[in-house]
């Protein structure tokens, strides 16, 4: 599982996601809001001349009506990537790095937290550091079964 | 090898589609060398290319059949039926396998040789046949335009590419308007200003060129058509006749794809239930071979699909007489639809006509799924049926699926979009025609009599609403189930062409929304969708609809003996009732706007006087009041201004007098409800309103000279003043024997040919002899004279 990874943090916990799965990292300004769908829905933002579903990671992980650790970031720093043809925006807390991790995944160790076991498969350790790999597809079918049971 | 192999089933797949069309038409007309050979070349191009693709069915396929063509060609027999039957048969293993190649999956197993074996068979059988004098008889089938489009140069392009291209245009649109926010501050140098009107011009431009890259001619959509209808009608054993119309008609590739199936089935839905078969017709003393036209057309920025059959129509009683054993509706609900809501029965979910289930039809995918699918696309289906004489449906689509025309409304601080077709009416709730009841927690508003269920958008959402000053918008919103409801909304702001994208699927999870789109301010906004308004507001609409047909009915006896008035009290406190088709608004006049001239009340108004409705007397306006509501009246030649202390109401006034009493003013009683209310006399207020001396002018004028300066500068004036078309000596070979020509010089003999009457002016006070029959130019009133007494003296000749 070595290559290119974007290091970032949601509520508090590292994760490391491959760059190729990743467009880019904008800051959004403006968004509209979108009443009555999932609270993990943060609104709609504009990039460029594409529309961007906001999402906000740490709501979707932890469900957004748990007092869950959202520390979310002020400056509202997306991770943008497209997911079955719709462009989304992952509202992360904060992005600190981009390394190439020549490492291999790790199996993860510990009790993890009950919310993070569905989205994080493996760990990975950059200069002694552990962090979550998570993968598109993984954050995909957390948007699946969370519409579902919607 | 994998981009040969996908381009080679890429256009074998489109071949195909357009030689279907080719087959049937040369069973038409057997005889059609041209036809012939393009079936031929396909079938050799195609064995050509799957040999060096290793290919072997597709090879073995169209061999056999380019070998029976090849045949035909050289003379060997006709094309028979039988043979063309076999022929597509071949095509379709053909698609089938292309399918299977472009999906990757095992190809399907099915014996080719049984399919080779009957083409051989069938053409045997008609090399036969051609000793018998029996070639059988071309029916008439009007083409399809398929061939002249090969004529137009053409490149393949992946669609990904074009989406690319429009969203880049997307992006310099964006760009430009940040740059013309930007520039706006700034002070302006006129030369950039140019440049980037420049700019702005060309990126306009291309945004226009590259959206028609998304455009299709309708043609392909109507490329099938021809197969279905050969096929269903032999399995039915029914002549038809197919015309197809207007397949330059240009719509959007996805349009396309949505309106296939509906049309489809419609043409299918016409075939078996709506054409007879030969004995049917015969007996009904029509022409044996039924007639099914299908056309498109433009209409603004729909695209209007119709498919006409000559057939037996609808049997209206038959369908209620379904719907109520099917227990949809009562025989007493449906008894009280009016004629059209019944024929909008065929619509019912769950509701087929066929006696049995047909393999063509019948097989529960009904018109309920055809009129889904074209709501779906924002496009409306209807219905014309003339029991025994045929049925028309038509169908009208947006051009586009990415481009409609919204509304922008606001709701609770948030700005939404709504598809502009979807929204019937707009009110404001202070409108004196709406009333709202709440009753348990449900709104119901009446607008106009009519009952409909209302919900406000906030509730919806769940937001809280937004206080703020004027009256919140009623929208009537068309819903899918046919009743519309209303939709409560902030306010309205504008109306906009929106550019419309596919939103996430959590976002269409609630069901409410039907995209996105990205308006030129930048700020994303989402669309509404009014009938997943509706259902997430649980909004009781079907059971509504019986209602809706009563009333209809029952408004529609109404309007036999009522017209529509306006109900208003006087300045003298009189309330009267005018009809409201003579007021053409309703304005509040400041009160230092009226005036007074000669005895005669007028108004000014933006910029202009109009005749103010001479028995009010302004001096009854309080003096007090700053505006005064001012009805303007109007027919089709006068205007005029007719004070009013209030107006109240619009009402349905019966055209009998209650009771008949001119008395100027007002020609009579009505009884409103149980008031007694005065009719006002139309007449007598626009003939008060007119001007004193109006002129009917009954000719036109032509002035010969149309270099002379007086003839432009005074007499052109006059004329017109008086009411006269005036008509230049340049343009008199439009002129008619009616004219009245006026000469100020040069010769008569011209007009005089044409038998016009002619007037001769002079500069002169007085004549030059006793013959001199012209007038002197100054001497207006005698000319004016001359002029309509000559104008009557024609009318009457």
């Amino acid at each position: 599982m070595s290559g290119l990874y974007l290091l970032a943090r949601i509520a508090g916990t590292a994760v490391a996601i491959r760059t190729d799965e990743v467009e880019a990292v904008v800051r959004l300004r403006e968004m509209s809001p979108v009443p009555s769908v999932a609270k993990y829905v943060v609104g709609l933002a504009a990039l460029r001349s594409r529309v961007l579903t906001v999402v906000d990671a740490a709501a979707m992980i932890y469900g957004a009506d748990e007092a869950a650790p959202t520390v979310r970031s002020s400056e509202d720093l997306a991770v943008v990537c497209e997911i079955g043809g719709h462009s989304y925006g992952i509202l992360v807390e904060s992005v600190d790095d981009i390394q190439t991790i020549d490492a291999p995944a790790l199996p993860v160790c510990g009790r993890v937290d009950e919310v993070w076991r569905r989205y994080a498969a493996a760990v990975i350790e950059h200069e002694g550091q552990p962090y979550f790999i998570l993968s598109k597809a993984s954050f995909f079918e957390g948007f699946l079964t969370t519409q579902a049971a919607a | 090898m994998d981009e040969l192999l996908s381009e080679f089933v890429a256009e074998t797949k489109e071949s195909l589609a357009a030689l279907a069309n080719v087959a049937v038409a040369l069973e038409a007309d057997p005889s059609d060398r041209n036809l012939l050979d393009e079936l031929f070349r396909f079938f050799h191009t195609v064995k050509g290319s799957c040999g060096f693709l290793n290919l072997p069915r597709f090879e073995k396929l169209s061999h056999a059949a380019e070998d029976v063509l090849s045949d035909i060609r050289g003379g060997d027999g006709t094309p028979d039926s039988p043979t063309i039957s076999a022929v597509l048969a071949v095509m379709d293993r053909i698609a089938d396998l292309c399918a299977a190649v472009e999906s990757g999956d095992a190809l399907p197993h099915e014996n080719d040789d049984e399919l080779i074996q009957a083409l051989r068979r069938c053409y045997d059988g008609a090399e036969e046949d051609v000793a018998s004098p029996d070639i059988p008889v071309p029916v008439q089938t009007v083409e399809s335009q398929s061939r002249s489009s090969q004529a137009s140069r053409t490149i393949r392009l992946p669609l990904a590419l074009i989406d690319q291209l429009m969203n880049g245009v997307s992006d310099m649109v964006l760009a430009r308007n940040e740059v013309a926010r930007k520039l706006r501050g700034s002070s302006l140098d006129p030369e950039l200003e140019s440049v980037f009107d420049r700019l702005s011009g060309c990126i306009a431009d291309m945004r226009d060129t590259i959206s028609k890259t998304r455009m299709q001619r309708v043609d392909r959509l109507f490329m099938a058509i021809p197969r279905v209808v050969r096929d269903v009608s032999r399995d039915l054993g029914k002549s038809v006749e197919l015309m197809i119309d207007g397949g330059d008609v240009e719509m959007d590739r996805e349009m396309v794809e949505m309106v296939v199936d509906p049309l489809t089935h419609i043409v299918r839905n016409s075939l078996d239930h709506g054409i007879e078969t030969p004995e049917e017709r015969r007996k009904a003393g029509k022409r044996e071979t039924g007639d099914l036209r299908i056309s498109a057309r433009q209409s603004g920025s729909q695209i209007v699909i119709e498919v006409a059959d000559d057939g037996r129509g609808i049997n209206v009683e038959a369908v209620a007489a379904k719907v109520v054993s099917a227990g949809i509706m009562t025989a007493q609900e449906v008894a009280q639809l009016s004629e059209r809501a019944k024929l909008d029965l065929i619509f019912t979910p769950g509701l087929s006509t066929a006696r049995e289930v047909t393999s063509v039809s019948g097989r529960g995918v009904g018109m309920d799924v055809v009129r889904a699918n074209i709501e779906r696309i924002g496009g409306v289906v209807s219905l014309t049926s003339e029991p025994g004489k045929g049925l028309v449906v038509t169908m009208r689509v947006p051009l586009t699926l990415t481009i409609i025309p919204g509304l922008i409304l606001s709701a609770g601080g948030l700005n939404f979009a709504i598809p502009r077709s979807a929204v019937i009416e707009i009110l404001h709730d202070n409108n004196p025609t709406v009333s709202v009841a709440e009753l348990g927690g449900g709104i119901t508003a009446t607008i106009r009599n009519m009952r409909y269920s209302m919900i406000d958008l906030e509730d919806v959402i769940g937001v809280p609403r937004v206080e703020r000053a004027g009256p919140r918008s009623l929208m009537i919103v068309r819903s899918a189930v046919g009743r519309p409801f209303i939709l409560g909304v902030g306010h309205v702001e504008n109306h906009e062409e929106l550019v419309i994208r596919p939103a996430a699927p959590v976002v269409m999870a609630s069901g409410i929304y039907a995209g996105m789109t990205l308006p030129d301010n930048g700020q994303p906004m989402l669309l509404l969708d009014a009938g997943g308004i509706a259902q997430a507001a649980q909004l009781p609409l079907i059971s509504e609809m019986v209602d809706q047909g009563k009333g209809e009915d029952a408004a529609e006896e109404a309007r036999t003996d009522t017209y529509t008035g306006l109900r208003f009290i006087e300045l003298t406190g009189e309330e009267r009732i005018i009809r409201l088709s003579l007021v053409e608004r309703v304005e509040d006049v400041p009160v230092g706007c009226f005036g007074e001239s000669a005895g005669r009340a007028h108004v000014r108004l933006g910029g202009r006087l109009l005749p103010c409705v001479g028995h009010v007397d302004i001096g009854m306006i309080p003096t007090d009041q700053r505006e005064v509501t001012c009805m303007r009246v109007r027919d089709d030649r006068r205007e005029l201004c007719y004070p009013v202390a209030s107006v109240i109401d619009i009402d349905e006034v019966p055209v009998a007098l209650g009771l008949a009493m001119p008395n100027g003013a007002a020609v009579g009683l009505v009884l409103i409800g149980d008031r007694q209310v005065e009719v006002v006399d139309s007449l007598a207020v626009l003939a008060a309103g007119g001007d004193r001396n109006d002129p009917v002018p009954v000719a036109r004028c032509v002035i010969a000279d149309d270099q002379d300066t007086w003839n432009r500068e005074i007499l052109a004036p006059l004329l017109a003043q008086a009411g006269y078309d005036v008509v230049w000596g340049a343009d008199a070979n439009t002129s008619g024997p009616d004219d009245i020509v006026l000469l100020t010089s040069g010769d008569e003999e011209v007009y005089e040919k044409k038998g016009a009457a002619i007037i001769r002016l002079r500069p002169d006070a007085a004549p030059s002899g006793p013959a001199d029959m012209s007038i002197c130019r100054y001497d207006g009133d005698a000319l004016l004279q001359m002029i309509s007494e000559l104008g009557k003296r024609r009318a009457t000749a």
